[in-house]
């Protein structure tokens, strides 16, 4: 290939959400279906299974959604999909019964003009209020098991901000189909076996075993742990944060509903236990609970025992005997580059973290929206779009991997060896530590997030932060409370809570309004 | 509280309904209608698309006021306007079903025995001295009769409006002539630039479905919405008036 040669035929390996999310991604934004300057080839094996990673998205799944033309109502009916209004973390600061705190999807009231925090901080005694309930709807919201938004509403607009719960499996059957039949992307089903280079080291085509060769400009290497292309080809090394982050083992159940009309929670519920925490996911037909741990510091018996006695008190169901586990093992860190030459790796070739902020599948769609959006036009200018995309993505990681480890380094817990050795100095990163340096005086603001590519705002770890107890030491710098505004953001949210809860409809009740209705496209 | 009872000529021979069916139900600003009613609405009343509360289903209505239960063709007990919408003129009558066996079931005529206006003592009669339907029950009959069939016809007209994409909100922003301010959400009306665009074939299309006309009624009746500010400005004037007498 020419320096000069025109970027026309995008090839994805691997056919899990990441694949097609990508593939789905370049083929709209190109109008592969009905222009044919751009071509989007997926291949995917028919022996390998699909990883479902991340039943939990971010509201970034609406505008993705949006971006690939699909119908709200469609998507819910066929990926048993369920709104999602943030999470609930159980247990996480103490460990004591009614120890929970909320990071909801919605800004504190008033956040464009004024930072409550330290005004929260200095009535908090007084107002005995959790911060995210008294500076924002959706706590009282999902803690009323109501949907954020009601059958009136148009697809993706609501009252209150929501992502969703999604069956992955069911999600990536619903892309392949509407890919394929929708937007264009040609479907390959076969097995790599044999990646043929060009001189400059660029991947020419890839053979199959079924015969098959394909040939491509820009290769997307979304084959999973596996990373066929980016790990096993171009040798590009793994760098792992297991020193940060302790989990590298998960054992998987679906949980049944006590009936099909059982309340479905509108939030991830993540419980701490000795030597990690439990997920739990409400879709439509089931829950998807699992319990995410160290093996350093829990066995996989004393695992599926605690796993065990979640589900019996969660549900009627007497125990997970006779149900199947997966056991999954983790690595958790990413690769040091993520485009090399012509090959971009999207998804868990990529890399991976424990799904506690869901951040897998936002990824995805961070990394397929870059792909398609600055799609290099030709060979010569693949290099800098290359640069640019390594930059943004090893820096959204290490942001991800520092606001993880937040939530465990804030911990009070003392009743286990895995709680306090994630409080080691020496296990938290230096840039979290800065963070944290600065915030003993000062509340977190915007401010101190000064990167486009930040993930999370700067209302997410005042969430975490405050949720588990933080405070900073505001000394003379009273400067921070405007005590008349935000008192009165304070009582607008009051209002504004009980307005949400009293307008909007269980969550149950509007999955089934989609059902028998469908929401309205305006 | 309704209490709706089937009618026959023998249990209600002698029953009688004076005109003030509607009072009781006259306060709402938002009255449905049918698509065979537009050409008369649309003399008094902007018709705007709504959605209904309990599927979101769009459907017709009728706008008479600008806030919750403000109904300002309903003046002193009277209805201030020469056609009044179907779903009022029906009361105190509805349309029940009747089991007839496990799977099938027949339209019945009923009556809300709960409505004030219904007696044996005043008012119109249904039925004359040999049993047959007076005048005015036929007349009802045929309103009732004219809003079940307008319920298929409303939903052939909103789905061919999906269909061509022509539904879009509004916000209502006004500002009365006492300067107090109003914002009316959840009101959707026909998209003109897409009606403008529409191909030939798709405009063709829904005129051979007679929903051309209706489009364009639907349309020409947003400009009563000045009709009715300047209603609500008299009212306004009305009350001030009012309170200028009285302290």
């Amino acid at each position: 290939m020419t320096t000069a040669t025109p970027i026309t035929h995008i090839v994805v390996v691997g056919g899990g959400s990441a694949g097609w999310l990508t593939a789905g991604r370049i083929a709209a934004q190109h109008q592969c279906a009905t222009r044919k300057n751009i071509k989007v080839t997926l291949i995917e094996s028919p022996n390998v299974p699909i990883i479902g990673v991340g039943e939990g998205t971010w509201p970034t799944m609406r505008s993705t959604l949006i971006a690939l033309g699909i119908s709200e109502t469609t998507f819910i009916k066929e990926c048993d999909a369920t709104f999602k209004q943030g999470a609930k973390f159980a247990k996480w600061t103490t460990g004591e019964e009614h120890d929970f705190y909320y990071h909801p999807l919605m800004l504190p009231q008033g956040f464009s003009q004024t930072n409550l925090g330290p005004y929260w901080q200095t009535v908090a005694p007084e107002l005995n209020e959790s911060f995210s309930h008294a500076v924002c709807v959706q706590e009282a919201i999902c803690e009323a098991g109501c949907a954020p938004k009601s059958i009136r509403h148009a697809e993706f607009a609501g009252t209150a901000n929501y992502a969703y719960h999604l069956d992955a499996g069911k999600f990536t059957a619903f892309l392949t189909k509407y890919c394929t039949e929708k937007l264009g992307v040609h479907h390959v089903l076969a097995d790599v076996n044999r990646v043929e280079s060009s001189n400059n080291g660029d991947i020419k085509a890839l053979h199959t075993e079924q015969g098959v060769t394909v040939e491509g400009d820009l290769f997307v290497d979304c084959t999973g742990f596996k990373s066929m292309l980016l790990g096993e080809h171009y040798k590009v090394p793994f760098i792992p944060c297991d020193d940060v982050l302790f989990i590298d083992r998960a054992l998987a159940v679906h949980v049944p509903y006590d009936t099909p009309q059982s309340p479905i929670a509108s939030h991830t519920i993540s419980t701490a236990q000795d030597a990690g925490w439990i997920w739990d996911i409400g879709l439509q037909s089931r829950r998807g609970v699992g319990h995410v741990y160290s093996s350093r510091h829990q066995s996989k018996d004393d695992a599926y025992a605690r796993l065990d006695t979640y589900v019996r008190q969660t549900s009627t169901l007497n125990g997970i005997d006779g149900i199947k586990v997966k056991d999954i093992t983790i690595q958790s860190g990413h690769r040091q580059r993520f485009w090399q030459n012509n090959c971009v790796a999207v998804g868990l070739a990529a890399g991976f973290l424990e799904p506690l902020e869901a951040s897998a599948l936002v990824l995805v769609e961070l990394s397929a929206s870059m792909i398609a959006e600055q799609l290099p036009a030709n060979r010569a200018v693949m290099d800098i779009v290359a640069k640019r995309f390594n930059d943004t993505f090893s820096y959204r990681w290490q942001r991800i991997i520092d606001f993880l480890k937040l939530h465990y380094m804030l911990s009070k817990r003392e009743d286990s060896a895995f709680w306090r050795d994630n409080r080691d100095s020496h296990t938290i990163p230096d840039s979290l530590k800065e963070l944290l340096a600065l915030w003993q005086y000062h509340p977190p603001s915007d401010k101190d997030f000064t990167s486009n590519n930040e993930v999370f705002p700067a209302a997410s770890y005042q969430y975490v932060l405050y949720g588990m107890g933080f405070t900073s030491d505001l000394g003379a710098h009273q400067q921070w409370v405007n005590a008349d505004f935000a008192k009165q953001q304070l009582m607008q949210n009051r209002k504004a809570r009980g307005m949400a809860v009293e307008k909007l409809p269980k969550h149950r009740e509007l999955i089934n309004k989609i059902h028998q209705f469908g929401l309205q496209a305006v | 509280m309704t209490h709706m009872v089937a009618i026959n000529n023998k249990q209600h021979a002698d029953l009688k309904v004076t005109d003030d069916a509607l009072s009781l139900s006259a306060n709402q600003h938002l009255v449905p209608v049918v698509v065979s009613e537009l050409n008369k609405l649309v003399v008094h009343y902007p018709v705007v698309i709504t959605k209904f509360d309990d599927s979101g289903q769009f459907g017709l209505s009728a706008l008479l006021g600008f806030e919750e239960k403000e109904n300002l063709f309903w003046q002193q007990g009277e209805w201030d306007a020469v056609y009044i919408p179907a779903q009022f003129e029906r009361l105190p009558f509805y349309v029940g079903t009747e089991a007839q066996s496990a799977d099938s079931s027949n339209r019945v005529l009923c009556i809300d025995m709960d409505n004030a206006s219904v007696s044996e003592e005043k008012g119109t009669p249904l039925f004359d001295n040999t049993g047959e339907p007076s005048n005015y029950l036929l007349e009802k009959q045929q309103i009732l009769a004219q809003l079940l069939d307008g319920e298929t016809q409303n939903q052939r007209f909103i789905a061919a409006l999906q269909q061509h994409n022509l539904i879009t909100p509004f916000t209502l922003d006004i500002t009365f002539e006492n300067e107090s301010k109003t914002s009316i959400t959840g009101l959707y009306t026909i998209d003109e630039d897409k009606l403008a665009a529409l191909s030939a074939d798709a405009i063709a299309d829904l005129h051979a479905q007679h929903m051309l006309q209706s489009i364009y009624t639907l349309i020409a009746s947003n400009a009563q919405i000045y009709a009715l500010i300047d209603k609500k400005n008299k009212a306004n004037k009305n009350a001030d008036a009012w309170f200028q007498t009285t302290n």
